[in-house]
């Protein structure tokens, strides 16, 4: 999947981005590289990659923003990383930035060998917040009470109703992409697997094709059964999580419970398969981890009688189903506009899963499941499907799998690979893209999209207009990754 | 020897109240698939806390350091009022109503303390407090309005003597149970109305009030809303439950009672998710035209 460069003049660039939106396609990233290029890549309904590219005049690049408001953070984020300019750009406060980062500081254009000089101020971006009688600004994290990671909600209430949510995260920043930048490849896929605990395997695999791709190798039929086997696993083992998640947003802890239960069985299942609870150093270029297909059938099996019984308990209990029903509604139009990924999207009626398009899945007939109520119940049930889809894909290629041989031979990507391409794998969040060059067997660039990195605003949506109470639910039902987003 | 009892009853019931949540938490617990900590975990976290550096927000007053002791003293003022022996000594306090009033000065100063953490959580709190308040005082009166009209008094004594004469049929009690049970989770703060177990600080009702509070405040609070669940549910079996002959026995009674409940209460928080709040007030106005119904049917006098 090798992308030609296809330099645009600035009106070229606006239309040709525009244009593709418009007939269907879906944006893989939006990737700006040392040498002042902008590239984007977009994959059109029928499995092509197409991409086009800006160079910067100066530090200067037309922002798409205005027409594709799922790009703003994109934007912002080159903005803060690069330092170049997206000229028109609606709101171009600090993404990641903060101000303790020096004036012309932008981690992936410095050189980074020498430490730069941290400025004395308050790490605290300017939020955006409702003014008038009666408004209050509660602030919530980036240190919460709960176990979870750290995310600075700003909220503009008026007595129990939010008016709107500002969003500042990427407060945990680590840097991934900049330190990927210039490693040799074969110390890029432990790094990859730490970018996020719940998308890692989707990120080991998009590693593992890009190189593959690179290098023009074929992996195995075998191969790639083993690493879409790792992908559902995954996707079971996130999808249990989010839907115990749900119900602990409104007190339902008998659900949240049973549903814990089933995670920490499948969990320990995978941790006797494949030797990692999160499935951590599974993938690598030309290799994947294997395991007794006949142990995998007994785990299915076993957690899936709690989940018949469970199944029945959470959709027909009232209390439950009224707080979800037409709670934290995304339209539509909504969440094609912003790009929503995942069951975000699917769960608004969008029909966009990477895994009908991609040539791993091409004998498996995944079945999409969609809903177009786009609120909390739909983000609930589209989850609820997609584990028992996930479980006949595991069992269909555990029994193709139990009938083949064992690994092949093994391939390592030569030391001099050279090239860009994109890779992307549907997560369980969601489209998650990989955008990699290299030369000389080392790594220029390398740029992660997550599927949460879309979500987000999303969210941010999503909360507008509803009761204050209601937003651990909604926030629950997308679920977010802050690790992926603040890779 | 009724002094005694009275006594006795009052330091059990403040005594045992950790307990008798730590019964619910683990009924919870069981129900969820979990073993759950010592039902004796109560005390362990109120000796943990009350041993803890005690600090206060730097932008706070007085009222914010006066309140837990305010409201830890008109809980326990309350729990002392309730007749645990079937009734109080003559000297005793005892009129019924003044137990409203001082849940009432309870919420008002536990209302106060959330509005001067200087935090937002507890306005927000304070303010759904306060709102939940106003609908569970009505509900309140209206289920122990029965008691009032039959007896024609709201002072314990001359109403003790009736309880055991006073014989309600079978709909109106179950009508007035009902008020009252719905009430007392409102009032305990327990699910579907609040969540005492979460963290999320933007569905607090009544943990949001005392968000900032640490060391012997929070412990002052914490023991305050166990010996509220014990003293509300301990009085409503005052009344609804059989009188014995003996006060002694009436007091093993109301704690087997309580006891019982509180193993109840856990039972019914794992049926229910958290109502949204703006189906609260339906939810407390319901209660009180339960208990309004059940004493219309008293005072029409067609049954009793």
């Amino acid at each position: 999947m090798a992308t030609p460069i296809n330099i645009l003049e600035e009106t070229g660039w606006i239309d040709f981005n525009r244009q593709q939106k418009q007939s269907g396609a879906q944006l893989l990233a939006l990737t700006a590289f040392r040498d002042r290029q902008i590239r984007s890549h977009w994959l059109e309904p029928d499995g092509r990659v197409v991409s086009a590219t800006f160079l910067c005049r100066g530090e200067h690049f037309p922002s798409l923003s205005p027409h594709l408001p799922e790009v703003a953070w994109d934007e912002r984020e080159i903005h803060d990383l690069f330092g170049y300019i997206p000229v028109n750009h609606p709101d171009l406060r600090p993404l990641i930035r903060t101000p303790r980062w020096p004036r012309h500081f932008h981690p992936l254009v410095a050189d980074l060998a020498r430490t730069p000089v941290w400025e004395d101020a308050e790490p605290d971006n300017p939020a955006r917040e409702v003014e008038g009688e009666g408004v209050t600004i509660m602030k919530v994290g980036p240190t919460h009470a709960g176990i979870i990671e750290s995310g600075h909600f700003v909220f503009s209430i008026m007595g129990e109703n939010v008016l709107h949510m500002d969003l500042h995260l990427f407060q945990n920043h680590r840097g991934v992409e900049a330190a990927l930048q210039g490693l040799d490849l074969s110390l890029v896929p432990p790094l990859v697997s730490r970018i996020c605990g719940a998308d890692t395997v989707s990120h080991q695999a998009n590693w593992a094709m890009a190189a593959e791709q690179l290098a023009g190798h074929q992996p195995s039929e075998t191969l790639v059964r083993q690493r879409v086997l790792l992908l559902e696993s995954e996707r079971v083992l996130s999808h249990l999580n989010d839907l115990a998640q749900i119900p602990a947003g409104v007190g339902f802890q008998v659900a949240n419970q049973r549903a814990l239960a089933m995670k920490e069985t499948w969990q320990r299942g995978l941790f006797s398969l494949f030797g990692h609870r999160l499935l951590f150093d599974t993938i690598t270029p030309g290799w994947t981890a294997t395991a007794q297909m006949a142990d995998l059938i007994t785990l299915i099996d076993d957690v899936n009688q709690t989940w018949r019984g469970w199944r029945t308990f959470v959709e027909g209990h009232h209390g439950f189903q009224d707080r979800m029903r037409d709670t934290g509604t995304v339209k539509r139009g909504d969440a094609d506009r912003l790009g929503a990924q995942g069951v975000a999207g699917r769960a608004s009626g969008l029909a966009f899963d990477a895994r009908s398009l991609s040539p791993w899945y091409h004998d498996l007939a995944v079945h999409t499941s969609t809903d177009a109520h786009g609120d909390v119940a739909a983000r609930f049930r589209v989850r609820l499907d997609e584990v028992e889809e996930s479980w006949r894909l595991l069992r269909k290629l555990a029994t193709k799998l139990s009938q083949e041989s064992a690994q092949d031979v093994e391939w390592q990507p030569p030391q001099d690979l050279c090239g860009e391409t994109v890779a992307f794998t549907e997560s369980p969040h969601g489209l998650n893209v990989h955008v990699v060059a290299l030369e000389n067997g080392k790594v220029t660039r390398y740029h992660i999209r997550p599927a949460t990195f879309r979500n987000w605003p999303v969210l941010a949506l999503a909360v507008s207009g509803t009761a204050v109470g209601d937003f651990p639910l909604i926030n629950k039902s997308f679920e977010l990754c802050y690790s992926c987003n603040d890779r | 020897m009724l002094w005694l009892v009275q006594i006795i009853g009052t330091v059990l019931a403040v005594g045992l109240a950790p307990l008798f949540v730590g019964v619910a938490q683990t009924v919870k617990a069981r129900l969820q698939g979990r073993k759950g900590p010592s039902v004796l975990q109560g005390y362990w976290v109120l000796a943990k806390t009350w041993h803890k550096e005690t600090t206060v927000p730097q932008y706070s007053s007085w009222v914010f350091r006066l309140a837990p002791s305010i409201s830890l003293a008109a809980l326990l003022v309350i729990a002392a009022m309730i007749p645990w022996g079937g009734t109080v000594p003559q000297a005793w306090p005892h009129n019924l109503l003044a137990v409203f009033f001082l849940l009432a000065l309870e919420r008002f100063w536990l209302g106060l303390a959330g509005m001067d953490s200087a935090g937002t959580f507890g306005g927000l709190g304070a303010s759904r407090v306060t709102t939940l308040g106003t609908g569970i005082e009505p509900a309140l009166l209206a289920s122990f309005g029965i008691l009032w009209v039959l007896s024609g008094h709201t002072s314990i004594q001359p109403i003790a003597p009736e309880l055991e004469r006073m014989t309600l049929g079978v709909l109106p009690w179950g009508l007035a149970a009902l008020s009252y049970a719905l009430v007392v989770l409102a009032e305990a703060g327990r699910l579907p109305v609040d969540n005492l177990d979460t963290h999320l600080e933007l569905t607090m009702m009544h943990e949001a009030t005392i968000l900032e509070y640490n060391g012997r405040f929070l412990a002052e609070s914490q023991l305050g809303i166990a010996i509220k669940l014990t003293a509300i549910i301990g009085l409503g079996w005052v009344w609804l439950g059989p009188q014995l002959g003996s006060p002694w026995a009436n007091l093993g009674l109301r704690l087997v009672e309580v006891l019982i409940s509180s193993a109840g209460l856990g039972w019914v928080e794992s049926r229910f998710a958290k109502l949204r709040y703006f189906q609260v007030p339906t939810y407390l106005a319901m209660a009180a035209g339960i208990g309004m119904l059940a004493f219309y049917l008293v005072v029409s006098g067609g049954i009793t």
